[in-house]
């Protein structure tokens, strides 16, 4: 195999580095395409090796499992969009359950631009082949952690019980989340559409935890 | 219990009765079906190929074919008898219920002491209700479609007693309930929850749910 990356490096050892990182980035590329196109159960090691144009033995030396590859794909998206996210949180307004909607609906706008992806991303979950490496939807503690936060902040502005169960409420708007994206599968709602739907649900939610009047 | 043939079956009602035949097909597809049943918890649904589940049952791909279009044929044929059963479960148990709060728990129980045994199907099902085609057809299936109205009814009886409010949006609360359900099978799936550490979570859920649903 011939490579065209860059100046001849110093070392031979780095050579093999920067081939590995570039098979490493085709394998991806490919992923993402056949994942958001075919979905979980639709894609295979075998299809994505293919379309990357390496052997199906060098993606196993490189990931351990389908599911594998796949966090990997979502990973490397994420991480621009926490990075956003980090920068919305301090410029927040309004009552909490206003604040739940605006980071619920950049994440339903971000995820409808490749939404079969996600929907491969919580399917990967359920996998059989699923190595420990792999951090399907639901492992991946950083999102948890933003949204507690804001509910921790409301406790203290003063619309959020004190008493509530901040997990509890977490794990519904996760659920509520996740779950949402069932529109996608039953009538291909758009992010608009889910949008709707969540903020309904995040209010039904707020009811829940509004301090008693 | 007193065994009768077949053949004695046809004499005795010779109108009515299935034919030798037809119940040599019918021997057939449940031997298909408890190997199905036993591969897609083993192995999930992706897994399990026809030529195992042939193979399990004693039996030639053919005859598999002769019985099921397919896969997923054989699998909807599965979930179709486990989710019968559980909606006739989870109806019993809502009406059990002291209170609309309770007869949601009692719901979310029994379906959860259901798929107790079976959690690993379960596992396979949620697999399958994400995939691109597999999702819409099992999603679409009128069993899986009732569970939702076991919601409504419970919460549309308890806003008839004047338990909850006349705006309790009962249409997205049953909504989110079956949803809320569905989501705590992975802590039963994954991290061996028992059934207490389902209940008391559930129990906070439904309380969050229906908080907003009360009258006063």
């Amino acid at each position: 195999m011939t490579t065209d990356v860059g100046p001849p490096p110093a070392r031979p050892g780095a050579l093999r580095q920067s081939q590995k990182e570039a098979t490493r980035q085709r394998v991806l590329d490919a992923a993402r395409e056949l994942f958001d196109t075919n979905g979980y159960q639709g894609t295979t090691i075998r299809e994505i090796a293919r379309l990357a144009q390496v052997s199906v033995g060098s993606v196993f030396t490189t990931f351990a499992s389908k599911g594998e590859i796949l966090s990997e794909v979502m990973q490397a998206r994420l991480d621009p969009l926490y990075a956003e996210l980090d920068r919305v949180v301090p410029h927040l307004r309004g009552s909490t359950a206003d604040r739940l909607r605006t980071m619920f609906a950049i994440h339903f706008e971000f995820e409808a631009r490749q939404v079969r992806l996600f929907l491969s991303h919580i399917a990967a979950a359920y996998d059989w082949t699923l190595s420990p490496e792999a951090k399907p939807f639901g492992r991946n503690l950083r999102f948890p952690q933003i949204i507690r936060g804001i509910l921790q902040g409301g406790v203290e502005r003063g619309d959020v019980r004190p008493d509530v169960d901040l997990q509890e409420v977490l794990v519904l708007l996760v659920a509520a989340y996740a779950w949402t994206y069932r529109l996608v599968v039953t009538s291909d709602a758009d992010a608009k559409a889910m949008i709707a739907v969540m903020d309904r649900q995040i209010g039904l939610i707020a009811e829940g935890f509004a301090p008693r009047a | 219990m007193k065994h009768i043939s077949p053949i004695q079956v046809a004499a005795d009602a010779p109108a009515r009765a299935p034919t030798r035949r037809a119940l040599a097909k019918q021997q057939t597809r449940q031997k298909v079906l408890a190997a199905a049943r036993r591969l897609f918890s083993e192995q999930g649904y992706e897994g399990a190929t026809i030529r195992d589940i042939a193979a399990a049952a004693g039996m030639s791909t053919g005859a598999v074919f002769a019985n099921f279009t397919d896969k997923s044929d054989l699998f909807r044929e599965i979930m179709t008898d486990d989710m019968e059963a559980l909606l006739a479960a989870m109806r019993d148990a809502a009406v059990r219920g002291r209170n609309a709060e309770d007869g949601v728990l009692k719901a979310f129980m029994a379906g959860y002491t259901f798929y107790k045994s079976r959690l690993q199907l379960a596992r396979a099902a949620f697999s399958v209700s994400w995939d691109k085609d597999g999702g819409p057809s099992l999603r679409g299936l009128p069993s899986s479609l009732s569970f939702q109205d076991v919601f409504t009814d419970l919460l549309n009886a308890a806003v008839e007693r004047g338990e909850l409010s006349q705006e309790a949006e009962v249409k997205l609360r049953a909504q989110m309930l079956f949803d809320t359900y569905l989501s705590n099978f992975p802590q039963a799936i994954f991290e061996g929850w028992s059934l207490d550490a389902l209940q008391a979570r559930a129990r906070d859920q439904i309380r969050i749910l229906l908080a907003g649903a009360r009258r006063g």
